[in-house]
């Protein structure tokens, strides 16, 4: 039982936190949204980082690094509310590692560690909410050739994205499948979410598809699973980012002759704050440290954590708003897009009262962290 | 990073468990399991076997005769017993003053004291709060006055937790009023069968006799009595506030009495019944929550490599949660919670108990929490200090 960082970890965590303060500062990021919500440089800049291959092994040129990598890379990432998909990079790697034939990992795992091709996960559908257990999209198969035809809909960044995680119905199964852009794929409608990034909706007109495994469920499990560390470790670096704004302008902002901050009702409420960011950090670590295990117990600690990231990320955004007071509801002031990225990241992966359903489903007798 | 405790951990753990499931006797693992009333000699029964092993200060260093452990260590030990059904460790006297003498005493005073700690033989109190000091403990008046070898002790202590068990009496005491309340206070330990300490026990809203007023109407305490020096006792509380620090969120326990809330929920039907299901699941993962930041904390003690600042959130969450759980089991008890019959919440009680007998205490216990956000610092003070945290 450690939680301590070890050099190396902390050096990563040095020089992604120096390129968010360099090149990521809030007026880029607001050119970024203006321009779409999606910056093809900065992803390029991730993957001379090496970031974009942190999950992928040696052996297909990645960084070979593991959760714990991950969890220091997104904290920092989080402070700069980073709008292009770089989790989807984890997600498709990881999938592809757990469950690809190896054709497969040799043609994408390479271009994905490069940065030279973004593969988002497209899981969502209408009508489905946060279940991954059903889809409306299909696949078929003719000698060997597959095809899948459906509407993905919430795809992060679909339009810049070279190629596509799809889930899809199988004889009565969900399979994963790959599916490169081509002519029988359209994204052209794309647009902003909540918190400035890109999604897009993607047709799927019968478009060549290569299967990636017939456990499409396992697979997208894993991949949501991923992204819900990813998330909670994100959230993390920004709810320390938005209370350390919010204590910054208590102690600036003065009424009835004194700093907001010397109002104990108010004191109160920082520190509530403070023990929503500890509550999700120390959940954060949880998922981090739970994302190698089995496949169940993997799931259910996703869900745990989620829980308890959704509550803080909600409370921390909205405290954060209301602390600030009329500035806090500015479009130009900083605060309303930490609280927009928050509440968006409460959304991601299933909300809190989805997960709750998935906890409360799966009680056993005990419970603990290591139970 | 890592999760999983080390081998030498979790051996450690194996030995814990080992020995406190063949030494703690059946009838106490059975109240406490059931949240039935611990008489003084059951809580004492099991402090006189810890201490036979050498494990009542077990949170003490090798030099004075404890174990020796680390806080990792400790904290294994403290789950185990919880688990079990152990009671509470009374911690005045092991957890509370016995580092005081250590760190301050003398060495007469660590010979003529620490034995009798550790054994679980002498009963300990502490005299902290008064009637006009609580959260402002530094306001107490209560008086020592120096004359010749001896102080003369005069005033009134209040909220004593099973002082009226009490042997010693560990006290905070005016012995001058100069300069900054807080400069003015003196450690001093008191005998209390001396002339002239008076307890009177005060009947809380659960029916029991939890804590006590002690009156002090010109006690004579010979001046040896004194820990370190005159008019520097509030450092010394201060330093005994940082000694306990993952203790008091009280994590294990909640772990065990969340264990019981399903099994009463089962028992009572509600367990199915999504809507209390759901609140159950939400304890769950606050529970895990607060055991994820207990285990920050104590992984930051054993390394030294990290300051983490969330040891006052630990006070919050903890008796937040103490609240939660009783006030869940009491809901899941439904009406059943309301027969409020004293001798029903005894072990062996052959009476109608009304409802099912695990309905009992669970009105009981859940009056009783309400202290937790109370005592230690209220909630409201350790608010004050973590915003401090964060504001500067």
């Amino acid at each position: 039982m450690d939680f301590d960082f070890s050099d190396e970890q902390e050096q990563l965590r040095d020089a992604v936190r120096k390129w968010v303060d360099k090149a990521y500062s809030f007026d880029e990021r607001k050119a970024i949204v203006a321009s779409g919500g999606f910056s093809a440089p900065v992803y390029q800049a991730l993957a001379e980082l090496g970031l974009t291959g942190l999950y992928v092994q040696d052996a297909y040129g990645g960084m070979d690094m593991g959760p714990v990598e991950g969890m220091v890379v997104m904290e920092e990432l989080g402070r700069g509310m980073l709008l292009e998909p770089l989790s989807h990079a984890w997600i498709s790697s990881a999938v592809l590692q757990g469950f690809a034939p190896e054709e497969l990992k040799q043609a994408w795992l390479p271009r994905i560690a490069a940065g030279e091709a973004l593969v988002v996960l497209a899981h969502q559908e209408r009508g489905l909410r946060y279940h991954l257990e059903n889809c409306h999209t299909t696949a078929s198969e003719n000698n060997g050739v597959w095809h899948v035809s459906g509407h993905k809909s919430l795809v992060a960044a679909g339009d810049h994205a070279h190629a596509f995680l799809v889930p899809a119905q199988y004889q009565g199964q969900i399979a994963m499948f790959l599916v490169a852009r081509s002519a029988a794929t359209d994204t052209s409608h794309s647009y902003h979410a909540q918190d400035g990034s890109r999604m897009s909706e993607l047709l799927l007109n019968n478009a060549p598809a290569e299967l990636l495994t017939l456990q499409g469920l396992a697979a997208l499990q894993l991949g949501v699973d991923v992204g819900i560390a990813a998330l909670c470790a994100e959230s993390v670096g920004l709810m320390e980012k938005t209370l350390t704004i919010t204590a910054e302008y208590m102690n600036t902002r003065k009424q009835f002759g004194v700093p907001i901050a010397a109002f104990q009702a108010l004191q109160h409420r920082a520190a509530d704050m403070k023990m929503q960011l500890e509550l999700g950090r120390s959940m954060s670590y949880y998922a981090t440290l739970k994302l190698n295990a089995a496949a169940d117990e993997r799931s259910l600690a996703m869900s745990r954590a989620k829980l308890q990231m959704g509550r803080s990320t909600r409370h921390v955004g909205q405290e954060a708003v209301q602390l600030h007071g009329g500035i806090g509801v500015t479009d130009e002031y900083i605060v309303s897009h930490c609280f927009k990225r928050l509440t968006q990241m409460e959304m991601t992966f299933g909300d809190s009262l989805h997960h709750l359903g998935l906890v409360s489903a799966q009680m056993q007798e005990t419970a603990g962290v290591f139970a | 990073m890592d999760l999983a405790f080390t081998p030498d951990e979790q051996a450690f753990r194996e030995e814990v468990r080992a020995w406190v499931k063949a030494h703690l006797p059946q009838q106490l693992s059975h109240k406490v399991h059931n949240a039935l009333r611990l008489s003084r000699d059951d809580m004492q029964a099991w402090a006189l076997i810890l201490g036979v092993k050498g494990w009542l200060g077990y949170g003490w260093p090798k030099e004075f005769g404890g174990p020796g452990w680390n806080a990792v260590q400790k904290h294994l030990f403290e789950e185990e017993c919880a688990l079990a059904g152990a009671p509470r460790v009374v911690p005045f006297g092991p957890v509370m003053v016995a580092p005081v003498i250590m760190a301050f005493g003398n060495a007469e005073q660590q010979q003529r004291f620490l034995p009798g700690i550790a054994s679980g033989k002498v009963w300990w109190s502490q005299g902290y709060s008064e009637p006009g000091s609580g959260s402002d403990l530094a306001s107490l008046k209560t008086r020592a006055e120096r004359v010749g070898d001896k102080f003369i002790v005069n005033g009134q202590k209040t909220w004593t937790t099973l002082g009226q068990f009490g042997e010693w009496i560990f006290c905070l005491v005016r012995t001058s009023t100069e300069g900054k309340p807080q400069t003015g206070i003196s450690f001093l330990l008191i005998d209390m069968k001396s002339p002239g300490v008076s307890v009177r026990p005060i009947k809380l809203l659960d029916g029991e006799c939890e804590v006590n007023e002690v009156w002090f109407d010109n006690v004579e305490v010979p001046a040896d009595n004194l820990i370190g020096q005159e008019n520097k006792g509030w450092d010394y509380a201060k330093y005994l506030l940082a000694h306990e620090r993952t203790n008091i969120a009280d994590v294990n326990r909640a772990k065990r009495e969340l264990e019981r809330l399903k099994r009463i929920a089962k028992t009572e039907g509600v367990f199915d019944d999504m809507r209390f299901r759901d609140e159950i699941a939400k304890l769950e993962v606050d529970i895990i929550a607060l055991e994820m930041m207990v285990l920050r904390v104590l992984s930051a003690e054993k390394s030294g490599k990290q300051s983490l600042d969330i040891a006052g959130l630990l006070k919050i969450r903890g008796s937040e949660i103490q609240q939660r759980y009783s006030e869940l089991m009491m809901l899941a008890a439904g009406p059943f919670s309301l027969p409020f019959i004293y001798e029903a919440m005894d072990a062996g009680w052959q009476g109608d108990h009304v409802g099912a007998a695990h309905c009992a205490p669970l009105a009981s216990t859940y009056f009783n929490m309400r202290k937790t956000t109370i005592y230690g610092g209220s909630n409201e003070v350790q608010r004050n200090i973590v915003a401090k945290t964060v504001l500067g």
